[in-house]
Formats: structure tokens, sequence, C-alpha cells
């Protein structure tokens, strides 16, 4: 027991990942609640010191792959690594884990102090390490001074300062983190991410995140997992999951998008045609496995890969101006279509100059401004 | 299905503990049971024939009959009046401050922790020195103060999570504040109220200690029919009269535990 | 001043009903200070003698004797209603956790006197422990379980259990088992997590379980009448005798003044005596 605390701290940096997979890694692991599939056949690898971030809709399974990995949760079937070793039995307080839960759950009973030495307690270092490591951990997240203090008198900020301290205190292998941002006001939640992150980079420590917020995973992970309906969609670099979804939810969860009517022109090798009114665009082919050319296909382009069409542009589709909302940095155009799917195309204007350009009920042309965008093989709806 | 891990014998130890001390609470019921169907007066187990004779004595029984009667009219009064009181009271004691506010809060809540045999004496010689006989009255006040506490807790329960701004909106719709109590409040609070009432009820038609005190041969209500005969005769009647009770009782439970929730009743959900 | 209708009108039916009850019980501090005329129920004029009368030491062994029991079910209740009411809140799945409070609750509402009975019935020489023991072969006489301190606080702790896991539950149901997992995050095994985390946390159910459990059993009457059978005697059973069989009501209030006092002071120092558990406990 003592042996094992004691070498924990420096375990994350000695013990090579078994076999150069993921430093967590979950294997064809299914969960289900009664009838409900929670999480069904994922197969994941987190590799060491990143941060991962889990990102769906409620019910979509992050949370469940979350308890599962923290131990809460047991799979039905397959199997979860840590650090090479098979952890799917152990139970979470032998798996050497940080959590930050989403109200935190700081020990009401018991001083900051108190709660943050909680996990060396447990793992019973003498008293003056105990003390040792605190300071150190409350220093880290700039909490000196409120060593005394009990979680009632303490600010939602600094409660999640001490709940993230209380979590790091143990050196974990993996810092869980289940939407710690939720409860806390927009400006709070924006330094808090920040800190976070550089607190992440310094120590170095693989860290699983789950929210909802598609923002918030896209500024703060190395990767994203999007999940929904227990299936993990797309694992990729914020980019890529912004830029190249490879499945027709992840493009209309993560992100605004326009939803066009298009069709397949010809299928080159890893890049298909889609001809868009008179405009022609390249897009990733692998979508559209299965495709013939000629078929209707639906294009999926960001607001900001559109723009006016001016002379000698090929033009993609017309629309008419129904609204505009003024976003401080930009304008969002608004444009009645029969080409969206929706019947509604979203544009973006830098300044504000588009409201007067632009009013209401002015007819506009659209061209594709870059070649950004994926295609999907048209909804039979 | 995995096999679940290594909680699994403390988690088999526990659900052992409590089984064994569900069994403990189920036991006497059980063994009344036996008891009430045993053909023989004496009390034997296993009993050596079977009979239903003793339910038809314990109907027969005059006292018993009288009991019933009385506590119907005793619980009827005491848990509407109780009703009417004290969902009242939990209304202004939610919204609003007024003199002596915690004092007649701390007055009625009392009786939680005063020996019932205290508050019947009370109330009998009460009833002495006013000149008052021992009627119907005495007993019908007697057990509305007992079971007032209970309509209180549960009243002002549901009308904690009320939210009031349904009653803004009806106000803002122009409702007066008496259509506004008619119309949104109480029928919002219709479970609490239901609820409220029902205990009430049972805690009242159950009452023995004090109305052990506060009765007399012409208003003894039926626990203290029960416990007479029960001092008096040693046969089964009784026995089949309190299956009769048990099985009344869990029917009505589990009822109200369908329509009303009795974990939300008893405030013992988990809060999440 | 904000406007607040019905007041006047829900609040003065229950200050009637606050004015009866304390009338009431100034209606016993009265005549515990009026002398009784033997053969009258109308009390004499004012007198401390009857609480002189109760420095005999019969009077002070049946105090005892009830603080006793009255201490000993609440501790007892306590015990087991704890891991029911643990299970009953952790349980998962509605039916289990229905039919779980359904059997708790029951006999909460079947009153003092049913119960009573079903445990003479389990109890008795010719009741259900002794028949099947016998028959069993285990023993050669019946036990005597009737008319003992055993047998009344076993049929007390019965009775008490039901509100005492009614308020154990109602705490343990508002502490978020997020804080369980926290612990066991940390490293702490589930025994280590509930004794550091839920336990104290769960300190005011815990108080006032077992006030109410202790005043419960104070107020209890049929119970050590009918099982004690004279040969355990409460305060409760002092105050009938004396009121029903001796038609001395002055004396009978007395007692029950310092029966009161007593529990009061008893539940105050239950209290104090668990003002460390709760010192761990939420703030």
């Amino acid at each position: 027991m003592k042996n094992r605390a004691e070498t924990s701290g420096i375990e994350q940096k000695s013990a090579p990942p078994a076999g150069g997979q993921g430093f967590v890694r979950l294997e064809g692991v299914s969960k289900r609640f009664g009838d409900v599939v929670a999480l069904h056949e994922a197969t994941l690898d987190v590799r060491r010191g990143e941060i991962l971030t889990l990102l769906g809709p409620s019910g979509g399974g992050k949370t469940t792959l979350l308890n599962l990995v923290a131990g809460f949760l047991l799979p039905d079937s397959g199997a979860i690594h840590i650090a090479g070793q098979p952890v799917t039995e152990v139970p979470p307080y032998r798996r050497e884990i940080g959590v930050l839960f989403q109200n935190y759950a700081l020990f009401p009973h018991m001083s900051v102090a108190a709660n943050v030495a909680y996990g060396l307690r447990m793992r019973r270092l003498p008293r003056p390490e105990i003390a040792r490591k605190v300071a150190e951990t409350l220093a880290l997240v700039r909490l000196v001074g409120l060593e005394n203090r009990t979680p009632r008198q303490l600010s939602g900020g600094q409660q999640q300062r001490v709940a993230l301290a209380r979590a790091l205190a143990i050196s974990p292998k993996v810092l869980l983190l289940d939407e710690p941002f939720s409860a806390l006001d927009k400006n709070l939640r924006g330094s808090m991410q920040l800190e976070l992150k550089e607190i992440q980079r310094k120590l170095g420590v693989t860290t699983i995140f789950v929210t909802h917020d598609q923002s918030e995973a896209l500024s703060l992970s190395d990767r994203i997992v999007v999940l929904s309906e227990g299936r993990i969609r797309q694992v990729g670099t914020p980019g890529e999951i912004y830029r190249r979804p490879t499945e027709r939810f992840v493009a209309s969860f993560v992100g605004d998008v326009n939803v066009l009517r298009a069709r397949l022109e010809e299928v080159d090798g890893e890049a298909a045609q889609i001809a868009i009114g008179a405009a022609k665009l390249a897009v990733p082919a692998g979508t559209l496995r299965g495709c013939a050319p000629g078929a209707p296909v639906e294009l999926f382009i960001r607001p900001e890969q559109l723009r006016l069409a001016e002379t000698g542009d090929e033009t993609a589709c017309e629309g008419v101006v129904s609204a505009h909302s003024y976003q401080g940095g930009h304008v969002d155009l608004h444009l009645a279509s029969e080409a969206a799917v929706s019947g509604r195309i979203l544009m973006r204007w830098p300044g504000t100059e588009a409201i007067a350009r632009w009013p209401v009920g002015t007819r506009i042309a659209v061209a594709c401004a870059g070649t950004e965008a994926v295609a999907f093989p048209a909804s039979p709806s | 299905m995995r096999k679940p891990r290594v909680s699994t014998w403390g988690g088999v130890a526990g659900a052992v503990v409590v089984a064994a001390i569900l069994a403990f609470v189920l036991l006497p019921g059980f063994v009344v049971m036996i008891a009430a169907f045993n053909a023989r007066a004496i009390l034997s187990f296993p009993p050596e024939s079977w009979s239903w004779r003793w339910f038809a004595k314990a109907l027969a029984y005059d006292d018993f009959r009288a009991g019933f009667r009385n506590g119907l009219i005793v619980t009827g009064w005491a848990s509407t009046i109780a009703l009417l009181v004290g969902a009242a009271f939990a209304f202004v004691l939610d919204r609003y401050a007024f003199p002596l506010k915690r004092t007649i809060e701390g007055v009625l809540l009392a009786p939680l922790v005063i020996p019932h045999f205290t508050i019947g004496l009370g109330f009998l010689i009460l009833a002495a020195e006013l000149g008052a006989t021992r009627g119907f009255a005495v007993v019908v006040a007697c057990h509305v103060v007992l079971v007032l506490p209970f309509v209180l807790r549960s009243v002002y329960i549901s009308l904690r999570s009320l939210d009031q701004r349904l009653e803004l909106a009806a106000a803002s719709l122009g409702a007066p504040p008496g259509r506004v109590l008619t119309t949104v409040t109480i029928p919002l609070l219709a479970p609490g109220l239901v609820s409220g009432w029902l205990f009430a009820a049972i805690l009242s038609f159950n009452e023995f200690t004090a109305s052990l005190f506060v009765t007399a041969q012409r208003t003894q209500t039926l626990p203290v029919a029960m416990y007479n005969y029960v001092r008096e005769y040693a046969d089964p009647s009784m026995a089949a009269l309190s299956v009769m009770y048990i099985v009344a009782t869990a029917i009505i439970l589990i009822i109200a535990n369908l329509f009303l929730g009795l974990g939300k009743v008893l405030n013992v959900e988990e809060s999440r | 001043m904000p406007r607040r209708p019905f007041l006047r009108a829900f609040v003065s039916p229950a200050a009637l009903c606050a004015i009866a009850f304390v009338a009431a019980m100034a209606a016993v501090l009265q005549f515990s200070v009026r002398a009784y005329i033997p053969g009258s129920l109308d009390p004499g004029g004012f007198t401390l003698v009857n609480f002189a009368a109760l420095l005999k030491p019969l009077y002070g062994r049946v105090f005892l004797d009830t603080v006793w029991i009255c201490f000993i079910t609440a501790v007892c209740t306590l015990v087991i209603g704890y891991p029911v009411a643990y299970a009953l809140v952790r349980a998962k799945g509605a039916f289990l956790k229905s039919a779980m409070l359904i059997v708790v609750v029951t006999p909460l509402f079947l009153g003092e006197v049913v119960r009573t009975y079903s445990w003479i019935v389990v109890l008795g020489n010719n009741g259900f422990v002794n028949t099947v023991l016998l028959k069993l072969g285990m023993i050669e006489r019946p036990l005597q379980l009737m008319f003992t301190s055993f047998g009344v606080v076993l049929a007390l702790v019965h009775v008490t259990l039901p509100v005492m896991v009614i308020m154990l539950a109602a705490a343990l149901s508002h502490i978020d088992p997020d804080y369980e997992r926290a612990a066991e995050s940390l490293g702490a095994g589930p025994i280590r997590a509930f004794l550091s985390v839920t336990l104290p946390l769960s300190t005011p159910g815990i108080v006032a379980g077992v006030t109410t459990a202790f005043a419960w059993t104070f107020s209890a009457f049929a119970t050590p009448q009918l099982i004690g059978g004279g040969q355990v005697n409460m305060v409760s059973n002092l105050v009938y005798q004396l009121g029903f069989a001796s038609f001395n009501f002055p004396f009978a209030a007395s007692l029950s003044v310092v029966g009161l006092v007593l529990a009061f002071g008893m539940i105050a120092l239950l209290r104090a005596g668990l003002r460390p558990l709760e010192a761990v406990g939420p703030q």
C-alpha cells in the first residue's frame, strides 16, 4: 500500500504504456442500463499527456464512458487498461485517478486543506509529506491562505480550484473532468479553462474531459471524441472534427453548418467533385462511398466558407436576406434559399457594413469561399 | 453480464443484514396471521387445523363494532379539522412573517415530543375543569392537536416545492388572491393535502395512549377496545382483527404509494 | 407593507389549537400542585406535597428504568435502523424501493396496540418463539420472554424502528452520491468512504432519529403495560395507574410534569452527547 502510493507520482513518467498503445485504452466496451444501450462497443486510445474531450449531446454516452474509466460503473463487456494495466475489474479506489465532479462534490464537513489531504491520507502518507503536498497543490491552483475555510465559504471558482487540487494532490495517472465548467458564469468559465489547460500542460497529466459545449471542446482539447446514442462517431483533432467531419451527425453537432442540395459529379481517388449550381467543389470521397456519379448529395459547408458571388465567380446558389443578427465582431446574415435543405442559409460578415449593404429582402448570389466542406448522400426524407 | 467485483462480499453481507432486519419487522405480523387462522383458542405453532371463525367472532364483537364506529367519527372529524387548520397555517408559515409565528409553530409541533399520556391527561383535566362531559368533542380536540404536526409537515414540504411564479402568473392574468388560491395553489398542493389528510386519518384512527385517557365507555375508539380485550381475553379474535388491520393498512399504503409516491411524502427520495 | 391575503383567517384556527394545547398542558401543571382529596375527583388547595412524594425510592426506580429502557431502545433502533435506511436510499429499482418502504412504514401506522399484541403472540409462553424452540428440542421449558425488560425493549425497538428509518433515510437521501464517489476516486475503499464521508454527513439524521426514538419510547404505554405486565414499569404506566386506579389525578399530573422535565433533560443531554458527532458533521 505504502510503496504503491510513494511511487505513484513518478510512475507516470517511468512506466511506458504497453505496446505503444494508448495510455488509457478501451477495447470494445459496452454498457447498458436495462434496455438502454448507454455505450456500444467503444474502442478508444487516450494518448499520454493529452487532453481528450468527450463531446456529445446529453444521453450520448460520454458520462457513461467517463464513469467506466473511473470505475464507478462496470462494463457489461470489453476491457479497460490504464498505463498498460488491465483495470476493468479494479474498483475506483485502486485506480489512481483524479476526478473533478460536475458539482465538485467537495466534502462539506472538511476544510479546504482536509479536502485536498483526503486522498493522501487514504494512501497513509506520513503527516509532513501530506502537509507538503497539500501546500504545493494549493499553490499550484493559487489558493494559498484559504486552507482553513470550509467549501461553503468559497466562491464557485474557488470551489472548483479546491476540487482540482484535491484531484491532483494524489498525482493521478488520469484526470477525469465531468462538465467542470457548467456551474460557472461565462467570464469565469473562460479564465478557468485557460488555467486548467496551463496546469494540465505543466503536469503533463493525461486528461479526459466531458462536455456538451462544442466551443469549449474545440478550444480546450488536443483531440475530441464525438459520441451520440452510445456510439463513438469520430475521433480527431479539433481541426479535423470541425473541418473534416466524417459523419453527418458530427458535421451538424459541432459548429454552425449549412446543408445545401448538390450533385456528385465524379469520384477521383480520395477526392470527389461536387456540383452546386454553377460552382464545382472538391470534397473528401470517403463519406460518399456507394454514390454513383449524378446522385444527389448534401453539402455541409460552414458559414465562413461562403461568400458573396462577385463578377466572374461561379454562383453556387441564391437567397433572399431574411434577417440580420448583430454579433458584436461580426454580423450573421440569414438567407431564405431553396438550395438549402432547411430553407435557410447562414453567412458571416466581419464588421457591421452588411446590415446597411444588404437590407432585408435583397437577393444575393452566394459562392464558395474555400474548399473546406464535406458531402453526404442525400437523406431519404 | 459480468460478475460484480470486489465489493460483492460486502454487498451480499449487507443485503443479508438488511433482509434479516426486515424479517424482524415482518415477524410479528406473520406470526399473528398464523394465530388468526388457528382453529383452536390456545396459541400453538404450527396450528393443527385452520379456520375463519376468529374473524367472524371479531366482526361480531360489540365493543369492536362500537369502537370502529366511534373511531370513524373521531377520525373523520379530527383529520379533516387538522387538515384545514394545518394547511392554512402551513401556507402562512411558508409565505408571511407575523407576530408569534415561531411560537405558534413551536407549540403546534410540540405534541411530537411530548408523551401522549401527558397530552391525554391534560385534555382530560382540562375538560373536567371546563365542566365538559367526556364526549366526542374532547376526543376530537385531543386528536386534532396530536395529528396536526404531521399535516403541517406534509403540506409545508409540498408548499416548499411549489413554484410561486405560477401564482404570480395567475395574478398577472387577472386572478384575485382567492381565485389564485383555488385555481392554482390548492390544485398543485393536492398531493400534499391528500397525503397529509391520509396520514392524519391513519394516525388518529390508531391513536391509543391519549385516547385511553380522554375516551369514556360511550366514545371508546377501536384501539382502546382492543386494549381492553387483550387485557381480558386471550383468544385469537384479537389476532384476526390485527390481520384485518395490517391488511387494510398495507393496502392503503400501497395505494398511497402508487398515487402519491410515499418516498416523496416522507422526504426520503434521493435529491438527485 | 406587503399585502398578505388570508393572513388573519389562516392563522386564527391554528392559534386556537395552540391555545387549547397550551391550556391542556397548563391544566396538568396546575393539577400537579393541587392536593389530592381521597374519594373526590376535585383537587384540593395548592401544595408541593405531590413532588415531595415523588422522592420515594419506588418512583426513583421507575424514572431510572424508564430512562434506561428509552436509551437502550434508541441505541438499538439506531443500530438496526441505519442499514435499512441506507439500503432504502441507495436501492436500485423502483419496485425494490417501494417494497422496502412499505414493509418499513406499515408498522408505523398500525398503532401501538396491534403491534404490542403481535409481540405477545411472538413472545408468550405458548407463543411463537417458545413453541418453535420446544418443537425443535432446543429448550425444555418455555423461556420467560414476557414480563421482562428484554421483551419490552424488543417490542419497543420494533415500534420505533419505522420513524428512525424515515429520519435517517431523509438525511441520507440528501447526501449527494458523488461525495462517496469522490472519496473512492481518491483511494478510500467503500468502508472508509462510508466512515469518513457518508456517516459524518448523516449526523443530523442520527441526532433527529435518536432523540425522536427516545421521545416516542418515553411516550409508549401499551407496550410496557402489556408486555411488561407490571414487572416492567415506565412513567406512563404509573401515571395511568394513579389516574384510573386510585383517581389521584394531582399525583398523576405531578408525575407527568417530572416525566416531561426528565424526558426533555435527557433529550438535551443526548444532543449534547452527540455534539462531538455533529462537530465532524456538516456545519
